[in-house]
């Protein structure tokens, strides 16, 4: 089946940036393993091109709220 | 000490060796105790296996029975044989290797492409599948990696790729049956096929050879527990009683007896083969007596041993009986009923009850004095228990009362009787959410039933038809005090599901809250002080010139002072402006289940303590209004008049004759179909459509022709109890029956049709169930066979529901149940994982959004 990643259901994603990475993880005393998990070979990563390790940013938007949502890249 | 971390857990199988290392006794003889009612040395309750008479030392460890563990034991079976529950691995472990060589099945150059994946291929044969399931998921987790099924290809090898022996089918019949081509294989020359394989095939086929090697799977020396895992029971009568697992013991020890004279004696090999067979499956139900292919052993009286799988297994097993529940002190279990007069967050204990419970008194040295005071009382709230300062517990008895008077000293504990106002927390099975368990106030009534306030059966989801519920002392300070402020009845008010309100008034609250606040309710002062004071209210609103009280003024009295409360309901607006009712009756839509506004208002506004006062006194002055007012219903009120039952024709006849002329149209191949349907469904969805049409006229005509004053309208209105669709059940016609597709009844008979009274193809509304007749008037045979195979659908498919979503949601909030809300609002399990960077993906907490909700109407 054809996977449309620019379809409007599918959310934004952003490969967050080391720095960004570090701001998020400072103030929560959790490690980036504890993040929610993406897998490589999502549609998603392959099309930002991430890697494991990487952390994705999902911008969500819900009944008009937006919330966003971060998943740590791993291999698969 | 500092607590250890278990880094992992391996399980694997006993290898002979340290069987032998575990064992400290040779058992050979098949019997208990000899004439003395001494254990034999050498039997199966020797007492080198351990001690269980408390006065008695262990004749292996030295130590009493407190601490002695208990010491395995043997059995050296003459012959060897299988060990039953593993069957099915050892059967693909066959299978899958060389008769002659005992290589795995396949070429070097496979091996080693599976090395890394050969997990999830065992992962797939050890589950319960048939082979051709086997096959299929063998194929789909082949086709991932593009190849052709390696268990297909080990099965189908005809050669060993690696010594070039012809390979023979090995067959399997449960459970220790082994069959290469059509000689019966028995255990020692299985035990030799699988010595042959060597660990780095093992490891290709899924298997552990450190931990696990298969022939440990072969039985020679059995391993026999100790006597406190199967204690001897001595009854009464001086009899001795012995566990099943001793039982089957002794079985399994005269077998192999039995067995070992005949080999000696040279008996011929047809009887020493029967006898090593029945060895074997005395073996296989030692180990479970439920083994498919084998018929369980039985006691002499007929029930089925309880052998060792039996011990663990399912509900009353080890796991989820002992280990996972457990029962627990301090508690109390008893019928549940009602009692109005009794607020919200208290609970009726009965007075044999509370007089068995405690509570613990610690002392200290401040309330030494109050502490000898209490333990000093010989009545009601007395001492029941001194607990020292060394943790020794003593009862309290006339005997020993002044010597603990005198010795009572800070540091120990008093165990109180429970008394009025004590913090206790209620339950009522199955606990699905966190008001099953909720903390109440005790109060001790007289009686054997625990009391509640009606109020609160909706979030125990009770009733009084039997209903029992369980009540548990909290027995820390700290366990008493969250019990308070977290899980006390008011701070329950509010679902975490949605924010609305869970506890409410219900029924009866609703009717008569609705009568009194109705615009003509109007009381005089005699009526109205008798009202207000079964609500404990000893004041009177402002009456109107004529000295009457309206009863809106009444409801008011109830409202907090300064309550400023707007809603639109079906039956008007409801506005309350500074703690007055000027307009509007309260209904279910104001403060009823599901859409409870204004009780958000006042929770929201005055916290949980006002609300719960406010839903406890309406209550009672609702309750005692709908018993003032007397609101009845029987048949009168839905007997129909003349009028009606013309209305009532007239709709009929006009729908039956709309849908006959489509059926025509029909016929005539003059009905337009719908988008994206045949012609026949076409007609079949118009038909539903009138016939729907129809219902809703019914409720029309009813609300236009009866009485208003009619209490079951007035309940329904009320919105306490029924519905217009129910009275027209009930005085107008049944409606359309409908089947567990939704679809209209229309099949039953041999051909396409219901009733052989009903003609093939009919597809007229009485054909294809609709019942023109109600229950007031009674039902046409037809219609009430219709009418049965509606009920019966309708049953069948709630029993399903029920059982479906009940389980479904056990599942699910067993999954969820650990996880909880951190600092920074992201939802975590127990290891600290992130499963929501933000509580619901928003970060709000359901009760708290529908008070913003509030907020922000009140606002415009």
């Amino acid at each position: 089946m054809a996977y449309r990643s620019d379809h409007e259901i599918v959310p934004d994603h952003e490969i967050l940036k080391l720095k960004e990475v570090n701001t998020l993880l400072d103030g929560s005393h959790i490690t980036i393993d504890n993040l929610p998990k993406i897998l490589e070979s999502d549609p998603q990563c392959k099309k930002l091109g991430a890697k494991p390790g990487h952390v994705i940013k999902i911008h969500r938007s819900d009944n008009g709220h937006s919330y966003t949502y971060y998943r740590v890249v791993i291999e698969g | 000490m500092q607590a250890e971390i278990i880094k992992n857990v391996k399980f694997g199988i006993i290898s002979p060796e340290k069987a032998k290392r575990l064992s400290v006794v040779k058992l050979s003889i098949p019997d208990t105790y000899n004439e003395d009612g001494y254990p034999i040395d050498g039997g199966l309750l020797d007492q080198r296996l351990g001690v269980i008479d408390p006065g008695l030392v262990c004749k292996t460890c030295g130590a009493r029975a407190k601490s002695c563990p208990g010491h395995f034991g043997h059995i050296e079976l003459v012959r060897p044989v299988i060990h039953s529950e593993f069957s099915k691995i050892l059967y693909m472990l066959l299978q899958s290797t060389c008769g002659e060589c005992h290589r795995v099945l396949l070429t070097d150059d496979e091996i080693h492409g599976l090395q890394d994946k050969s997990k999830k291929i065992i992962a797939l044969e050890v589950e319960d599948l048939t082979d051709a399931e086997i096959a299929d998921n063998a194929a789909e987790v082949d086709e991932k990696k593009g190849g052709k099924s390696v268990l297909k290809k080990i099965r189908s090898a005809k050669k060993c790729p690696h010594c070039g022996a012809p390979q023979t089918k090995i067959k399997f019949s449960s459970p220790t049956y082994f069959y290469m081509g059509d000689k019966k294989l028995k255990p020692d020359e299985i035990r030799d096929m699988l010595t042959g394989i060597n660990n780095e095939d093992l490891r290709i086929l899924g298997i552990d050879p450190d931990s696990s090697r298969p022939e440990w799977l072969i039985l020679t020396y059995l391993l026999v527990p100790p006597v406190n895992v199967r204690p001897s029971i001595t009854l009464e009568s001086g009899e001795r009683s012995e566990d099943d697992l001793t039982h089957k013991l002794v079985d399994i020890m005269r077998i192999n007896q039995r067995l070992a004279q005949n080999i000696n004696a040279g008996a011929p090999q047809i009887i020493i083969d029967d006898l090593w067979e029945l060895l074997q499956y005395h073996v296989t139900a030692y180990f479970n007596n439920e083994t498919s292919g084998i018929p369980p052993a039985r006691h002499r009286s007929g029930r089925a041993l309880k052998t060792l799988a039996q011990r663990l297994k399912g509900k009353e097993g080890r796991f989820r009986y002992n280990l996972s529940g457990k029962r627990v002190n301090y508690s109390a279990r008893t019928v549940i009923s009602v009692d109005p007069y009794i607020n919200l967050d208290e609970v009726g204990v009965p007075y044999d009850i509370a007089s068995r419970l405690t509570v613990p008194f610690y002392v200290t040295a401040w309330n030494l004095d109050k502490a000898k005071e209490l333990l000093a009382r010989t009545e009601y709230p007395m001492i029941l228990n001194l607990i020292s300062g060394d943790g020794k517990r003593k009862r309290v008895i006339d005997i020993n009362h002044d010597e603990l008077l005198a010795a009572v000293k800070p540091g120990d504990i008093l165990e109180r009787q429970l008394v009025d106002g004590d913090i206790v927390l209620f339950n009522r099975q199955p606990s699905l959410h966190r008001m099953s368990i909720m903390a109440h106030r005790v109060r001790v009534l007289p009686g054997k039933t625990f009391r509640i306030n009606f109020c609160v059966t909706s979030p125990y989801n009770a009733d009084f038809d039997g209903d029992e519920m369980n009540l548990h002392v909290p027995q820390t300070l700290e366990a008493q005090v969250e019990a308070k402020y977290l899980l006390a009845v008011q701070h329950q008010v509010f679902s975490p599901r949605d924010g609305e309100a869970v506890i409410t008034n219900n029924e009866d609250g609703i009717t008569g809250m609705y009568f009194l606040t109705k615009d003509e309710t109007r009381l005089n002062k005699d009526e109205a002080s008798y009202i207000l004071g079964i609500g404990g209210i000893y004041e009177l609103p402002e009456p109107d010139k004529d000295g009457m009280y309206r009863g809106k003024d009444i409801f008011s009295l109830l409202l907090p002072p300064k309550l400023n409360f707007e809603t639109k309901t079906a039956g008007g607006m409801v506005r309350i402006v500074n703690g007055k009712l000027v307009e509007g009756v309260i209904t279910k839509e104001t403060y009823g289940k599901g859409n409870n506004k204004l009780l958000i208002k006042i929770g929201m506004e005055y916290g949980d303590e006002v609300l719960k006062q406010f839903l406890f006194l309406s209550s009672k002055l609702a309750d005692a209004y709908v018993t003032f007012a007397g609101v009845t219903v029987g048949v009168k009120e839905y007997t129909t008049n003349n009028e009606i039952e013309k209305a009532r024709e007239e709709l009929l006849q006009n729908t039956f004759r709309l849908i006959d002329e489509k059926i025509s149209q029909y016929k005539n191949g003059k009905l337009e179909p719908l988008i994206g349907y045949t012609r026949r469904e076409s007609l079949e969805r118009r038909i539903i459509v009138d016939l729907n049409l129809a219902r809703e006229k019914a409720g029309d005509v009813l609300i236009r022709h009866i009485d208003p004053q009619n209490s079951a309208m007035q309940m329904a209105r009320a919105g306490s109890r029924g519905s217009i669709f129910q009275y027209e059940q009930m005085s107008m016609f049944l409606g359309q029956q409908a089947t567990l597709s939704g679809g209209r009844i229309k099949r039953g008979y041999y051909t396409r049709r219901v009733l052989p009274h009903i003609y093939e193809g009919d597809v007229r509304p009485s054909a294809r169930g609709f019942v023109q007749t109600n229950y007031e008037s009674g039902l046409s045979p037809i219609d009430l066979f219709m009418h049965a195979v509606g009920s019966r659908g309708s049953e069948v498919y709630k029993a399903l529901l029920t059982a479906r979503s009940g389980y479904l949601y056990r599942r699910l909030s067993n999954a969820l149940q650990d996880l909880y809300i951190e600092k920074d609002f992201s939802v975590r399990d127990t290891a600290n994982n992130v499963v929501q960077t933000s509580y619901g993906g928003d970060g709000m907490e359901p009760v708290a959004t529908q008070f913003a909700k509030m907020a922000e109407k009140d606002k415009k």
